[in-house]
């Protein structure tokens, strides 16, 4: 039921756009789709953004369409593609475009990109080396990234100075993580009263966390070339499950079970939790309600530094008439542009993807007062793609159950990423089977 | 006793139970004046044309085409779509993670409709008599349903929380070990299906208080003259007259513990480990997250038959038990 009637509101949607349509004269009028994945305000800051953009070119009639979470968003877009009167543009989590582009969702941005007379080179060049591999898919333009996010790890300064630690000097390497999550910790006999970290893990999110963690233990989660293929049952995704486990099970410095994200940073916010590891789309969140002093910084290593990115790219749906698409493509390159991209990463706490946006005098007076922001776009420097394969969610949760199964104490991390691996294998056989395993 | 029931149902029920509960007393009826000529049933017809239209545009058309997409399938991603038959219905029968959400459907079937409406009987026999103080309580047991499950779900959310919730806050002083409550797959559900008790309870009541309404008074007064005690009174004469209305409230528990997974979606995605994953979030994910209409459709359909099976019995039995029309 509850399917049907968001398909039903789909379609009643994509019927709705079908009759600007049949105006015909004047502006060529599109849709932007856009999800609130953090906060209802930024519903107001999108209003803001495509009023301007209507009043500086007349040519174009923008309207946009608030579409729910991510999840929601594509539901919507892939409602409307099948109606037959895609949006002109959207805004889509990152690694969901692989999963549009092996359904022929998308439009390939190489000829807009060439009819404009700029290379994909120079195109792409104006955008932080770790966001293309999201953007890129066999060698063709597919999106352009817009709002970036990476981990990161939250110190409460307060505690660490009572805990007779250096708030200015956090830790580095997972070893001084869990020694500091140790001292942080307080107990009170038996029962802890506040505990050393705090990592999340519910759909989507633990996926990313086990990405980070795998990472910084020197692994990769998938194969960044080719969407078939995963890397659970690998000795470095072992470490990095067996640590969070540890920091359960062994050290109790972590709070056992699943976590949210939204339970994690109300936890730190309320001093129940002294570390934390949480997206930098949070930093707004925490800056506005922490009423203690905290510092950020890069994610731990065991092995090397390094975080998946996360994020929205904006995407231009298959189907659409020429004129849509040029318009669109119009909006994409401003919503984009150094000026635009630097106004909403300050509005919402995302780092601006282009690189010219922390040029402009406005982004560089806001770091000098708020230079927590500057950590997350250090940190880029380490970042890699957030995995995006065939059937990009049903495989992230074939891993993420198991994680969880851990996290209560259920299962030993090696078994459950064996039995991970095993599932998501039997997932991408079909793409396989039609691609890497497909001989003549 | 029956013209109550459908009053009742008619002007309490919410729009998505209004489709499933009211189609199948007015479609027996149809059925049953088809027989004894056309033309005599013809202004019935009229009366029901405009949502006849509706159902058919809304309800009957959309299982139609479910019925369809659950024949075909695709073999890779690239693949056209062919007719595959029951390999679809196959395919969900097999799967471990749809036995997994039955299983969880039943226990959360059964674990929210029993409390539920022994709660609700409760409060309706604490509160047949009408005055002020019991319309107040009344109106008090009745608030849950007039708030929206999502924003139920968003309010438990945070009294839920883990170390710093308002549960947690109250009764964490009692407990040596803060329980994870929606991140334990062995609490989870016992979680969620309190949240449904509570919403759904005072619903209920609304039923039980129409029926005792029609428990005739000279009765219960002759017994309360023979020395029969309240427990008798209860046993012997309320429980027997109530039984349409528990027949009833059954079928509506049952119907919402499969229909209302809102709260699913919104807490748990149907989380820790498939834990609080129920049938029609199987359906969602199947169709959303899989992409995969064929095997969405196959579990839809199976769902939708096991429904109409419950609806039908519980329906007859109902009919039954008053001697038909």
């Amino acid at each position: 039921m509850l399917f049907s009637r968001r398909l039903m509101l789909g379609l009643t949607m994509a019927g709705a756009l079908a009759f600007p349509a049949l105006a015909g004269e004047g502006p060529s009028e599109i849709d932007l789709f856009f999800p609130v994945p953090v906060d209802g305000k930024l519903a107001r800051d999108m209003g803001t953004m495509i009023r301007e953009f209507n009043e500086t070119h007349p040519g174009i009639k923008a309207t946009a369409v608030y579409t729910g979470s991510y999840d929601e968003t594509l539901i919507k877009t892939r409602a409307a593609i099948k109606a037959g009167k895609p949006p002109a543009a959207v805004i889509m989590s990152a690694n969901f475009l692989l999963d549009m582009q092996i359904e022929n969702e998308l439009t390939n941005l190489d000829a807009l990109i060439a009819a404009d007379g700029t290379t994909k080179a120079q195109f792409l060049g104006q955008f932080f080396p770790a966001l293309h591999g999201n953007a890129v898919i066999n060698r063709s333009v597919y999106g352009v990234p817009f709002h970036n996010s990476t981990p990161l790890l939250y110190i409460n300064a307060e505690h660490a100075k009572e805990a007779g630690l250096d708030p200015d000097k956090p830790p580095q390497t997972w070893a001084e993580v869990t020694d500091w999550a140790k001292k942080l910790t307080k107990r009170d006999g038996d029962k802890v009263t506040r505990w050393g970290i705090a990592i999340p893990c519910a759909y989507d999110y633990c996926g990313w966390m086990m990405e980070t963690l795998t990472m910084s233990n020197g692994g990769r989660y998938y194969n960044e070339e080719f969407g078939g293929e995963v890397f659970y049952d690998t000795p470095s995704m072992l470490g990095a499950l067996t640590w969070w486990s540890d920091l359960i099970a062994k050290h109790k410095v972590h709070a056992p079970g699943a976590t949210p994200g939204p339970a994690v940073s109300t936890s730190f916010i309320s001093g129940n939790a002294s570390m934390m590891m949480l997206s930098t789309g949070s930093l707004t969140y925490v800056r506005d309600n922490a009423k203690f002093p905290y510092k950020v910084a890069f994610i731990p290593r065991n092995v090397r530094n390094a975080v998946p990115i996360g994020g929205a790219s904006l995407i231009i749906p298959a189907g659409l008439e020429a004129d849509k698409q040029k318009a669109a493509w119009t909006l994409i390159k401003w919503m984009t542009s150094p000026e635009k991209s630097g106004w909403w990463s300050r509005a919402t706490g995302y780092f601006a993807p282009n690189m010219a946006a922390y040029k402009t005098p406005e982004m560089v007076e806001f770091l000098a007062k708020n230079p927590d922001a500057k950590t997350a776009v250090d940190q880029l420097e380490v970042a890699k793609p957030w995995f995006a394969t065939y059937k990009t969610v049903p495989v992230r949760k074939t891993l993420e159950d198991e994680v969880m199964l851990v996290l209560n104490g259920k299962k030993q991390p090696k078994d459950a990423l064996v039995a991970a691996q095993k599932a998501a294998d039997e997932l991408l056989r079909p793409y396989n089977a039609e691609t890497a395993l497909k001989l003549p | 006793m029956r013209s109550t029931l459908q009053r009742d149902e008619m002007s309490l029920a919410e729009p998505t139970r209004l489709a499933v509960t009211t189609s199948a007393p007015p479609r027996l009826n149809v059925l049953q004046r088809f027989g004894s000529g056309f033309k005599a049933s013809l202004p019935a017809w009229l009366l029901l044309l405009p949502s006849l239209v509706f159902l058919a545009l809304f309800t009957y058309g959309a299982m139609g085409r479910v019925f369809v997409d659950a024949l075909y399938a695709r073999s890779t991603p690239k693949a056209p779509l062919r007719f595959v038959g029951l390999d679809n219905i196959n395919a969900v029968l097999a799967d471990p993670a749809f036995a997994g959400a039955v299983i969880n459907n039943l226990i959360y079937a059964v674990g929210t409709a029993i409390p539920s409406i022994a709660l609700a009987l409760v409060f309706a026999l604490a509160l047949s008599r009408t005055n002020a103080v019991t319309s107040a309580l009344r109106a008090a047991l009745f608030m849950p349903v007039l708030i929206p499950m999502v924003a139920a779900s968003a309010l438990f959310l945070f009294i839920f929380l883990p170390n710093v919730g308002l549960l947690d806050h109250y009764i964490g002083r009692l407990l040596p070990v803060l329980p994870n409550w929606l991140g334990d797959p062995d609490i989870a559900l016992s979680a969620i299906m309190v949240i449904t008790i509570w919403k759904n309870a005072g619903y209920y009541m609304l039923f039980f208080l129409a029926g005792l309404q029609a428990v005739p008074e000279d009765v219960t007064e002759a017994a309360h003259l023979d020395g029969a005690g309240p427990w008798q009174r209860f046993r012997h004469i309320i429980l027997p007259e109530l039984k349409p209305t528990f027949l009833f409230v059954i079928v509506i528990a049952t119907l919402n513990a499969v229909t209302q997974v809102d709260h699913v979606f919104v807490m748990t995605k149907g989380g820790p480990s498939n834990a609080t994953n129920l049938v029609l979030f199987y359906v969602y994910q199947q169709a959303v997250e899989h992409y995969d209409i064929g095997k969405a459709s196959a579990a839809t359909l199976l769902t939708l038959a096991a429904l109409m099976a419950l609806t039908a019995l519980s329906f007859r039995s109902l009919a039954n038990r008053e001697g038909g029309p």
